[in-house]
């Protein structure tokens, strides 16, 4: 079938345009937050590369037939499966985490990948014919396709790309059409676990509320017993999982419960981005003008703490045009997942939102102090090469959906 | 498979109202923070990156009694050490750069353990500048070190002032506790000397800036709406030192162990005061080094000791002074009294010698020759009482008050003290010893200059101080230093005979006529205090013009033998000095007045 587009059809030129307008708003940030330190100088330079590259590549996905994506999901996922292996033998670690590999002066995370990999196999494998989310089989079988890179990742450790594929994978079963029910057997271990980071009677209220819920769906003792087993094992693996980690991130989660406990610690970092953002008021201090920033008070503020930047500078209005600009990113994004009439591109997309909406939601949480620091960069906005391509081409895949939407009736 | 619920338009309304939610969470949160806590967080981002800091005012000068610079400030570069940033692996290359020994920054982090990780303690002074511009060069690497350029202590006569002018020392802990309104963590507190006795004038008023730092305390700028305090300068000095004078004590006393003090008798200044041995005052300025501290402390002969005020030694015949004045004013003799010295003479069952035999004496022949059976005679005539009575009146047995800490008092021994020592029937023979100046009295330099003095002002002088005044900062006028009169009756006549001896002890046929200057007068006695443990202490003790004296003074050289031949020499190189020197202004003002 060929049909005739105008170029609006294919092209959604204000998509672009939104990615654009990120893209040049994260370059003017990196430019301040790096313009005073001089271990960082060249960053504003590799980024504008980056950038550069990261259009191209955009560009290259947006082209490619769409049925290569339903093609290399499996090999692209047994791909990044490997690379997570070869990283937690190989990796360097940065910041506690093994999670880079380096090709000489050239580093990335493969977990970047994995995101790409695991949002199309986890996909792939939802859209055959004959696969019933709401059975327990196939549950199993797609959370083992989301467990799998988790648990590696959990192995780096690197808590912030964890919850990201939490989320992913959650966003996608939920888009299939998972029942109420079964995104409750799903998620609730998850919510155990979480409460009993917050001590024992938190824990212990959040059992009760999984036990009341369990005796109104009346889904007969065994199975309600033996899901209530499994919420109770989470909360304790929790506490276990807890005492494995590394003490940064142990300190990061404690911190984040109480971050004036420690004020020149990890709270420091969420305490001067509060105040970096806070003392912005409304229109900003101005590019280059703001303390915070143009001193070096917020470590490392090209990456994760980059918002902040925007805030200082620009003011509640800055701030607020970032977060419409991404607000017209994800809605036109939950559009083609929703106009899409192909399951498996369906999946993808919706996949690819929830990626790029976690990382949002946590990175700006995290800088106005409404979320626990965890080094989650913001899309498009942030420093950092291999986050930048990874996340130019998941758009160059929802632009190449856009493209190729009508297609498929 | 329930195709119903697959990308349901409901399923679709929750993302999109998870996103609506999301947003709104941080709009709201925003708003809140931009926009009500607005003034909250900018007060927090001032206190982080805008900092009070202490500027440290320009030390008071020392200068001398005319306005000659001894002491100053000179500009240096210290470099500072902040433990929160520094990683102990910079430590070899920083000792080598820095030229520290092996292994210097850690016993420096250990010393300063006690400090709070933030602050900037001093690692080294007087810096070098091409370390500085490396250190400027590779400041990024060099995380926990910067520099500042401060004013050290500068020394630019040639006059050593070693434990007069004293010095300065970091704040201990201890002081800091009591005095943490004024000084704080690595401030200079004057330690020794006059720099210590002085210290609230010479340090002056700290000033504050207010300056735009970054995270790593390095400065940025001044903030331009200035609410800065001024510093103000500590008040300069104005010494009664003589700087010419005190060169030449300090260098007659150059190789010897031994003390200097000269006053002017009119109005008690001190003109010179010299301890030998001294020390480099411009090395603790600097960087001390550990080797030039451990000589200093292992010499045996002590020069941090400052012998002007705290070496006590017997004053030999200088001694005889007193108890000839203490014998007339008593009138126990006249000054026709004689007595016969066949070179010695028998008391209490014990002989004493005289260094001659000098025949028929009165006292002012026995002052002129140093006679001592005519003293021998009178102590027993004036009895220890009166006689203790007479030195203590003179000022011997307690402090002078001089305006330097750790002065001691000497001691006057009393029968009271004999009593004690020997019981009710103590030998009277010891008496003896007092008349000559041996046994358990014991004087100070400046005891003694401050009784010759006396003498030399016919009874009236000023409690000796080496202040003559500050120098007002605020209204640029010298205030005067006003130290207590001494007054001492002593009968003219009385006075005009001791005088009249010691004129002789230089001018006639007396022990110091080969110190003797040819247009000068100079009047003095001579002393030699035996010690047990060693050789003599040659004393001299003098003053001059005879007329109208201007100068007195007391020289010990200790351990150099007979007082004629070791101390009185330098007693003529001082007036000589102090004399000429004072004659050629005084020329040459009124040659500027003709």
């Amino acid at each position: 079938m060929n049909i005739n587009y105008n170029f609006n059809d294919k092209f959604d030129i204000w998509f672009f345009a939104t990615i654009i307008l990120l893209l040049c708003i994260g370059l003017l940030a990196i430019y301040s937050a790096t313009l005073n330190n001089a271990l960082v100088e060249n960053n504003f330079t590799k980024q504008l590369f980056w950038v550069g590259i990261g259009i191209i590549v955009f560009f290259i996905v947006f082209s490619i037939p769409t049925n290569t994506f339903k093609n290399i999901a499996w090999p692209a996922y047994l791909f990044s499966i490997l690379l997570l292996l070869v990283v937690l033998i190989m990796g360097r670690k940065i910041s506690g985490a093994k999670s880079w590999l380096f090709f000489g002066s050239l580093g990335f995370q493969p977990s970047e990948i994995a995101k790409i990999s695991t949002i199309l196999a986890l996909s792939s494998f939802l859209c055959k014919k004959d696969v019933d989310i709401e059975t327990f089989k196939d549950i199993l079988i797609a959370l083992a396709i989301g467990v799998a890179p988790i648990l590696l990742i959990l192995l780096e450790p690197d808590m912030g790309t964890v919850l990201v594929f939490a989320t992913i994978f959650l966003t996608i079963i939920f888009w299939k059409g998972i029942s109420l029910f079964g995104l409750f057997v799903v998620l609730s271990p998850g919510i155990v676990a979480v409460s009993s980071l917050f001590g024992t009677l938190p824990f212990i209220t959040t059992l009760a509320v999984v036990a009341l819920i369990l005796i109104f769906f009346k889904k007969g003792l065994i199975f309600s017993g033996s899901l209530f087993a499994i919420n109770l094992a989470a909360g304790f693996f929790t506490d276990f999982v807890y005492h494995a980690l590394s003490p940064h991130q142990q300190i990061r989660i404690k911190s984040f419960l109480d971050p004036m406990s420690d004020p020149l610690g990890s709270g420091y970092n969420s305490i001067q981005a509060k105040v970096a953002i806070g003392s912005g008021g409304l229109f900003g201090k101005g590019f280059l003008e703001g303390y915070q920033t143009q001193l070096n008070f917020i470590p490392e503020q090209w990456t994760d703490f980059i918002y902040s930047v925007i805030g200082e500078e620009y003011g509640f209005i800055g701030s607020t045009i970032t977060l419409v600009l991404f607000l017209i990113l994800f809605l036109k994004i939950l559009k083609i997942a929703n106009t899409t009439k192909d399951e498996f591109l369906s999946l993808t997309i919706i996949g690819i939102l929830s990626l790029f909406f976690i990382h949002f939601i946590i990175n700006v949480g995290m800088a106005v102090g409404i979320m626990p620091v965890i080094g989650i960069p913001l899309p498009l906005v942030s420093y950092g090469g291999s986050s930048l391509i990874v996340n130019m081409a998941l758009l160059g895949i929802v632009a190449n959906v856009f493209r190729t939407r009508k297609n498929y009736t | 498979m329930k195709t119903d619920s697959f990308a349901s338009q409901s399923r679709k309304k929750i993302i999109f109202g998870i996103i609506i939610i999301g947003f709104s969470f941080l709009i709201v949160r925003l708003f809140q923070m931009q926009i009500l806590q607005k003034g909250f967080y900018d007060q927090k981002s001032q206190n982080n990156s805008v900092k009070k800091i202490d500027k440290i005012p320009i030390r008071g000068l020392f200068l001398d009694r005319n306005k000659d610079v001894l002491v100053n400030n000179i500009p240096s570069y210290s470099i500072f050490l902040t433990k929160a940033e520094y990683n102990l692996k910079q430590n070899k290359l920083l000792e080598s750069v820095l030229n520290l020994e092996d292994g210097h920054i850690n016993k420096f982090l250990k010393e300063n353990e006690k400090y709070s990780k933030f602050i900037q303690l001093r690692l080294k002074k007087d810096t070098p500048f091409n370390v500085i511009a490396w250190i400027e060069e590779n400041y990024e690497h060099l995380q926990g070190i910067s520099y500042k350029i401060e004013m050290q202590r500068g020394y630019p006569s040639d006059v050593m002032g070693s434990q007069m002018f004293g010095y300065l020392n970091e704040i201990s802990q201890n002081q800091l506790n009591k005095l943490k309104d004024i000084y704080k963590q690595g401030d200079y507190i004057g330690s020794t000397g006059l720099e210590k006795e002085y210290e609230t004038l010479l340090r002056g008023e700290k000033g504050y800036d207010f300056i735009l730092i970054d995270s790593r305390q390095k400065l940025i700028k001044k903030l331009k709406d200035d609410n800065s305090i001024p510093t103000i300068k500590g008040a300069d000095l104005v010494l009664t030192i003589d700087k010419e004078l005190q060169k030449v004590a300090e260098e007659s006393l150059k190789g010897k162990k031994g003390a200097i003090v000269a006053i002017e008798p009119k109005t008690g200044e001190i003109l010179a005061m010299a301890s030998a041995p001294d020390f480099d005052l411009s090395k603790f300025a600097s960087v001390t080094t550990d080797e030039y501290l451990q000589k200093l402390i292992n010499n045996p002969s002590k020069p941090f000791f400052n012998r002007a005020i705290m070496s006590v030694k017997p004053p030999g015949s200088t001694f005889k002074i007193l108890e000839a004045i203490a014998g007339l004013e008593l009138g126990v003799i006249d000054k026709n009294k004689t007595y016969n010295c066949i070179g010695g003479a028998e008391f209490y069952g014990r002989y004493f010698k005289c260094d001659a035999v000098h025949g028929i004496v009165n006292i002012t022949s026995a002052i002129e020759r140093s006679c001592n059976v005519y003293f021998y005679h009178l102590i027993y005539k004036i009895g220890i009482k009166k006689w203790n009575e007479y030195a203590e009146k003179f000022g011997f047995g307690k402090k002078t008050g001089v305006d330097l800490a750790n002065e001691v008092s000497g001691f006057i021994p009393d029968e009271k003290y004999y009593i004690k020592e020997y019981g009710g029937n103590w030998p009277k023979s010891i008496m003896a010893s007092l008349a000559i100046g041996q046994g358990e009295v014991s004087v100070d330099p400046i005891q003694l200059a401050q009784f010759t003095s006396i003498i030399a002002n016919n009874g009236n002088t000023f409690q000796p101080h080496i202040l003559k005044g500050y120098i007002d900062t605020k209204t640029n006028k010298l205030v005067e230093n006003k130290t207590n009169p001494i007054h001492i009756d002593i009968n003219k006549e009385v006075l005009d005979i001791v005088k009249n001896g010691m004129f002789l002890v230089v001018n006639g046929r007396g022990t110091a006529y080969a110190s003797r200057l040819p247009d000068i007068i100079m009047a003095g006695k001579t002393g030699t205090a035996e010690n047990p443990h060693g050789a003599d202490h040659a004393l001299f003790i003098g003053f001059a013009p005879f007329d109208d004296p201007q100068i007195a003074f007391s020289i010990i050289v200790e351990n150099a033998g007979f007082g004629a031949s070791h101390a009185a020499p330098i007693g003529k190189l001082l007036v000589e000095t102090y004399l000429r020197n004072k004659i050629n202004k005084d020329l040459n003002k009124t040659v500027a007045v003709k």
